[in-house]
């Protein structure tokens, strides 16, 4: 078990009073503002996606039943465990526990970076049978949807070895840095929750 | 490893991931036959609320947050559903 450096002790400390106390916002607070205001836009693609949906029932439950449900529920289980393990990762963070915070930062990007291989699995038949974004109203949303939501995934997975780095080459280990992290791939978590249920699972 | 299992976030987590099998399993009961289906999609979109609630609230740490914070995120989860049920029922 590795304990912070000594120089970074105000800082663990001071993260962990605020932690403990009401009215903490967790990480920087201008990740926060790019959080609300990327919940904001994909919310008005859901809701864009719901509008249409209405007007071609019939298409969009068609084109459903060609998606694949079972890869779709397993990379949501990817998501959230690999947010467990950021949650639990900061939690040792904050507590000065470098060692655990390292080993569950890496599981939680081994279950992050294991979304866009499963995503390929079930892209690439998809599009070599002739499923493309062009193909209709629904897979245009499905793909812009899921594509954006994907580049979301790849810049958490880059963010999440910077704060690998940050807690294994850092004398002081940044609390706020790996909290401003994790809350941006918590987002990513939520977004999914969403799109799973409209893309996969309503009927 | 048993303070893992017994820490909170876990058993969050654990919640988490059965109803996401417990919505798969309504969708492919209910939903098989790829028809429009209400009890299906209510359900889903609920579940669906909740877990983007529980999420926000103890993944995220909202719950230490300030009110602001609190509102703006759950009044996010209250609208996006409300609308996005509305536009459901209202397209049917």
């Amino acid at each position: 078990m590795t304990d912070v450096a000594e120089g970074s002790a105000t800082d663990v400390d001071r993260s962990q009073r605020a932690a403990g106390a009401r009215g903490h916002v967790p990480g920087d607070s201008s990740m926060w503002f790019f959080v609300i205001g990327d919940l904001l836009i994909f919310g008005v693609y859901f809701v864009g996606y719901m509008y249409f949906r209405g007007q071609h029932h019939e298409l969009f439950l068609k084109s459903q039943a060609r998606l694949n449900l079972d890869i779709g529920a397993i990379n949501t289980v990817m998501l959230l465990t690999s947010s467990l393990f950021v949650v639990l990762g900061t939690e040792a963070a904050r507590a000065g526990n470098r060692a655990a915070a390292l080993q569950r930062f890496w599981i939680a990007l081994a279950f992050g970076a294991a979304f866009p291989l499963l995503k390929m699995f079930e892209w690439i038949p998809e599009i070599s049978a002739g499923v493309t974004p062009g193909k209709n109203l629904f897979f245009m949303y499905y793909y812009v949807m899921t594509g954006m939501h994907l580049c979301h995934v790849a810049l958490g997975l880059v963010i999440m070895c910077f704060i690998l780095r940050n807690l294994k080459t850092s004398k002081a280990p940044k609390i706020s840095f790996v909290e401003t992290g994790a809350t941006y791939w918590h987002m990513v978590d939520v977004l999914w929750l969403v799109l799973f249920a409209l893309l996969y699972l309503m009927r | 490893m048993t303070a893992l299992i017994r820490n909170p976030l876990t058993i969050v987590w654990a919640l988490l991931t059965t109803v996401t099998i417990v919505s798969s399993l309504i969708a492919l009961d209910g939903g098989a036959a790829h028809q429009i289906n209400t009890t299906v999609t209510t359900a889903v979109l609920l579940i669906a609320a909740v877990k983007a609630q529980l999420v926000i609230s103890h993944f995220m740490e909202v719950r230490r947050a300030p009110v602001w914070l609190k509102a703006t995120t759950s009044g996010w989860v209250i609208v996006l559903f409300a609308l996005l049920l509305g536009f459901y029922f209202a397209g049917l």
